[in-house]
C-alpha cells in the first residue's frame, strides 16, 4: 500500500524531477564523454591489439600477461609504490610540521609572508619546477653541487645514479607539494577547540602531550583526507619525472603514469599501455580501500 | 630574308611554347605536412611559390610538425590520418619511419618521376639507396645530416694539441684527456668530451669498430656481438677511468659546448646554427677509427600518398621541394646539408666551419642509423640499457644481453602484427 503510493507522484513531484534532471544534464554530459567514455573504451583497449591504421583487434588476456611477466613492468611497479610511499610521508609530515609551526601567535604580517612563501611552490606548474630543479640538480654545474664542492664535500650523483635519482624526485616533490597540505593542516588546527587545550594546559600537559592526544585525534579526518589525496596524486607522478629523469637511469625513475605514455605514443602500444593503465587504476583502488578499512582504527570522527 | 623571317617564327613560336609549358591551368587543392622549424617553413613556402608559377590554380596547404615528440608520435599521427581517409597528398619525414611507412604500403613508388627528371644524378646515389624498399624508390631526400666530431679551436689552441684529422680512437682518448681540466680538489671544470646521450650520436662508435646494435638487414639484435660490448666499455672508460665526460644524463650537452666546457662533442649540421650565434671558434673532424671511419647518416625524404587524388601535382610539388633553388635556401639556412651536391657546394654552405667541405666528402662512408619498422621500440631499450651501463647501474655483460633480449623480444612483437 504504501509503496503504491509512493510509486506515483504528484505532477508537481516530476516537474521537480524534470528540472533537476535538466539541471544535472550538463554535467553529466560532460562527464559522460570526457570521464566515462575514455574509462570504458580504455578498458575495452585493454583487451586489444591496437594499429592506427587497421584499428582494434581482440588478443584477450595477452597484454596483461605481458605486463606481468615482464622484469620491468615489475620494477615500474615497485618504483611507483616507494615514491608514492616516501612522496607521501614527506607531504604530510612536512606539511604539518609546517602548520605547527605557523599556527601560533605571531605579527599577521610574518604569517601570511610565511603561508605565502610555502605555498607558492604548489600554485607554480610542475614542468617549471621542475625544469628549476634539474639546474639544482647537475652534476657538473648544479648549485648544490657547487656549493657541496666549495665546502669540500664530493658531489652527488642527484639524477644520474639511480641510488639517488628517486630520492631527489620526492625531494623535489615535497618542496613543492608540501605547502598545500600546510594550507589544509592551519584550517583544521584552528578547528580545535581552545576549550579543549587551555583544560589540558592547566592539568600541566606538555605541548607534544597536547598534540598527541588531543590535537591529531581531533584533526585525524584531516589527516586522512590529506594522505588518500596525496596518495592519488603521487600514484599519478609524471611531469617532475619526465623533465628531471625521463624515467632513467636504466628504469629505476620510471612511474607507471610515465610508461603508459611512453608505451601509448612513442611505440603505438595503444593495447599494452591501456593494460597498464587499468593496473594502475586498480592499484589505485586497492591503495585507497586498504586506507579507507584501515582509517577505521585511527581515524575519530 | 626568308632564314630571318623562319628564325622569327621559330622564336615566336619557341617562347608560345614556353609559355604553354610555364602556366599550366589544371585547378586542384594539394596538402602537404612536413616537418622541421622556422628555417624550412620559409624555405618550403619559397618552394611552394616557385611551383605555383607553373601551376597558378593549385593551392598547397601547409602544415608543419615540429616533432617536439619524437618521431613515434609523428609516425601514430600519420597513420591515424590514413585510417580516418584525411591523409595529406604529400608527406615529409625522416629515415627513423622510411620502414614503418615503406611496409604499410601508403606511398607510391616515385621512381619513374625520378628516371624522368635527371637533376636528381645530383645526389648522392647512396640517400635515394636508402630511401628504397624492395626495389622501389618512395622518397625523395632533402637535408641529411652525418655525424662528426665537433670541437672547439680555441681550446685546442689551448692545450697545445694540432687540430685532428684522420685519428684513432686511442689518440681520441689522448686528445680528450689533454683537453679536460681540473680544479685544485680534482673537480672537473672542463670536459674533454661529451659521451653521447642520443641514439643518433652515439651510433658511430659501433659503425668505426665494424659492428652495430642491430644486425644488417635491421631484422633482430647484434648486441651479444663482443665488438659491441667493446664500444660500450670504451665509452664507459672515457666517463669513468680517464673522466674525459661527463655521465649521459638527459640533457644534451650543447650548450656547454657552445661555451666552451666541453672542447668536443658529436653533433650534426644543425649545430652550426647556434655556434655561429655564439661566435664559436669551431670545426668539425672526422669520427676517429677502429677499423674503420663509417659514421651515420640520418636524413629527411618527400614522399607521395598512395590516396592522392593528384598523384602527379603532388610529384610536380615533391619536385619544387627538392630542387635545387629550395635546396641551396634550405643548405644556408641551416639544419642539415643539402641533398644535392651542387647545393652543398655554394659559398653560403662553404663558409663555416672552416672543414664544412667534409660533410659532403664524408657521406661514401655513412651508413644510416638503423631504423626497423620498430625503430621507436629499439631506439628506447638500446637508450635506456645504455645509459643504464654508462651510469654503472648495470654491467656492461649484463646490460648487453638485457638490451638483446628486450630488442628480440620486440622484434618477436613486430612479426607476430606484421603475420596478423
Amino acid at each position: 500500500m504504501s509503496a503504491a503510493i509512493a510509486a506515483r507522484r504528484s505532477d508537481l513531484e516530476r516537474a521537480q524531477a524534470r528540472a533537476a534532471y535538466l539541471f544535472v544534464a550538463p554535467s553529466l554530459a560532460l562527464y559522460a564523454v570526457f570521464v566515462l567514455a575514455p574509462v570504458v573504451v580504455t578498458f575495452i583497449l585493454s583487451f586489444s591489439y591496437y594499429d592506427p591504421m587497421a584499428g582494434s583487434r581482440w588478443v584477450g588476456l595477452d597484454n596483461f600477461t605481458r605486463f606481468f611477466t615482464d622484469d620491468r613492468s615489475q620494477q615500474i611497479f615497485w618504483n611507483t609504490l616507494r615514491f608514492t610511499f616516501f612522496a607521501v610521508a614527506g607531504n604530510v609530515t612536512v606539511g604539518l610540521l609546517l602548520a605547527l609551526a605557523l599556527n601560533r601567535a605571531m605579527p599577521a604580517y610574518l604569517l601570511y609572508l610565511f603561508r605565502l612563501a610555502y605555498f607558492l611552490p604548489v600554485i607554480i606548474a610542475a614542468a617549471f619546477v621542475s625544469i628549476v630543479w634539474g639546474y639544482f640538480y647537475g652534476d657538473d654545474l648544479g648549485v648544490i653541487n657547487y656549493y657541496l664542492i666549495r665546502l669540500g664535500f664530493t658531489p652527488v650523483h642527484w639524477l644520474t645514479s639511480s641510488h639517488n635519482a628517486m630520492m631527489s624526485i620526492i625531494i623535489m616533490d615535497v618542496w613543492k607539494n608540501a605547502g598545500f597540505f600546510m594550507v589544509i593542516f592551519i584550517a583544521a588546527l584552528q578547528g580545535v577547540p581552545k576549550t579543549l587545550m587551555e583544560a589540558a594546559i592547566m592539568d600541566g600537559a606538555s605541548y607534544w602531550r597536547r598534540f598527541f592526544r588531543i590535537v591529531l585525534p581531533w584533526i585525524s579526518p584531516v589527516v586522512f583526507f590529506a594522505i588518500v589525496y596525496a596518495s592519488i596524486g603521487a600514484l599519478q607522478v609524471f611531469e617532475s619525472i619526465v623533465i628531471l629523469t625521463r624515467g632513467g637511469p636504466g628504469d629505476s625513475t620510471r612511474s607507471m603514469s610515465l610508461y603508459i605514455v611512453e608505451e601509448a605514443f612513442d611505440s603505438f602500444e595503444i593495447g599494452y599501455a591501456a593494460s597498464v593503465a587499468v593496473v594502475m587504476t586498480l592499484v589505485i583502488l586497492v591503495i585507497t580501500s586498504l586506507q579507507l578499512i584501515a582509517s577505521r582504527l585511527w581515524v575519530r570522527y | 630574308m626568308k632564314s630571318r623571317f623562319m628564325g622569327l617564327l621559330l622564336a615566336a613560336g619557341l617562347a608560345l611554347g614556353l609559355g604553354a609549358a610555364k602556366a599550366d591551368d589544371t585547378q586542384a587543392n594539394l596538402r602537404l605536412m612536413a616537418f622541421g622549424g622556422d628555417a624550412q617553413l620559409t624555405a618550403i613556402k619559397h618552394a611552394i611559390a616557385r611551383f605555383n608559377t607553373k601551376y597558378p590554380n593549385v593551392k598547397v596547404d601547409i602544415s608543419i610538425d615540429p616533432i617536439s615528440n619524437g618521431w613515434g608520435d609523428y609516425v601514430t599521427h600519420v597513420l591515424s590520418q590514413f585510417n580516418a581517409n584525411n591523409a595529406y597528398d604529400v608527406y615529409g619525414t625522416a629515415i627513423e619511419t622510411f620502414k614503418t611507412f615503406e611496409t604499410r604500403g601508403i606511398f607510391i613508388p616515385l621512381d619513374d618521376f625520378i628516371a624522368k627528371n635527371p637533376s636528381y644524378s645530383d645526389f648522392d646515389p647512396s640517400l635515394f639507396k636508402y630511401s628504397s624498399y624492395q626495389g622501389k624508390t618512395y622518397f625523395i631526400p632533402i637535408g641529411w645530416n652525418n655525424i662528426m666530431i665537433n670541437y672547439n679551436r680555441k681550446l685546442f689552441k689551448e692545450a697545445g694539441l694540432d687540430y685532428p684529422k684522420d685519428w684513432t680512437w686511442e689518440q681520441f682518448r689522448d686528445v680528450a684527456k689533454k683537453l679536460t681540466k681540473r680544479d685544485a680538489a680534482g673537480n672537473v671544470t672542463q670536459y674533454g668530451y661529451e659521451v653521447p646521450n642520443q641514439n643518433f650520436f652515439v651510433q658511430p662508435w659501433f659503425y668505426t669498430n665494424g659492428t652495430s646494435v642491430l644486425n644488417a638487414d635491421w631484422s633482430a639484435s647484434n648486441m651479444l656481438d663482443p665488438k659491441v660490448a667493446q664500444t660500450l666499455q670504451f665509452l664507459h672508460d672515457l666517463i669513468h677511468i680517464d673522466k674525459v665526460s661527463p655521465i649521459p644524463g638527459k640533457d644534451a650537452m650543447d650548450n656547454q659546448f657552445l661555451a666552451g666546457q666541453v672542447a668536443m662533442i658529436s653533433r650534426g649540421h644543425w649545430i652550426l646554427e647556434n655556434a655561429k650565434k655564439a661566435s664559436l671558434d669551431m670545426d668539425i673532424a672526422d669520427v676517429p677509427s677502429k677499423v674503420n671511419d663509417n659514421t651515420v647518416i640520418g636524413f629527411g625524404g618527400y614522399a607521395v600518398s598512395k590516396t592522392s587524388k593528384y598523384p602527379d601535382l603532388a610529384k610536380e610539388l615533391v619536385g619544387a621541394l627538392t630542387s635545387e633553388e629550395t635546396q641551396k635556401e634550405e643548405g644556408e639556412l641551416g639544419g642539415g646539408v643539402p641533398g644535392r651536391k651542387s647545393a652543398a657546394e655554394t659559398p653560403g654552405f662553404l663558409a663555416f666551419p672552416p672543414s664544412a667541405a667534409m660533410y659532403y666528402q664524408t657521406l661514401p662512408n655513412t651508413l644510416p642509423v638503423a631504423s626497423p619498422a620498430n625503430f621507436q621500440d629499439v631506439e628506447k631499450i638500446f637508450m635506456r640499457n645504455y645509459v643504464a651501463m654508462m651510469s654503472d647501474e648495470i654491467s656492461i655483460p649484463d646490460g648487453v644481453k638485457r638490451a638483446d633480449q628486450e630488442l628480440n623480444d620486440s622484434f618477436k612483437r613486430l612479426a607476430a602484427q606484421q603475420a596478423k
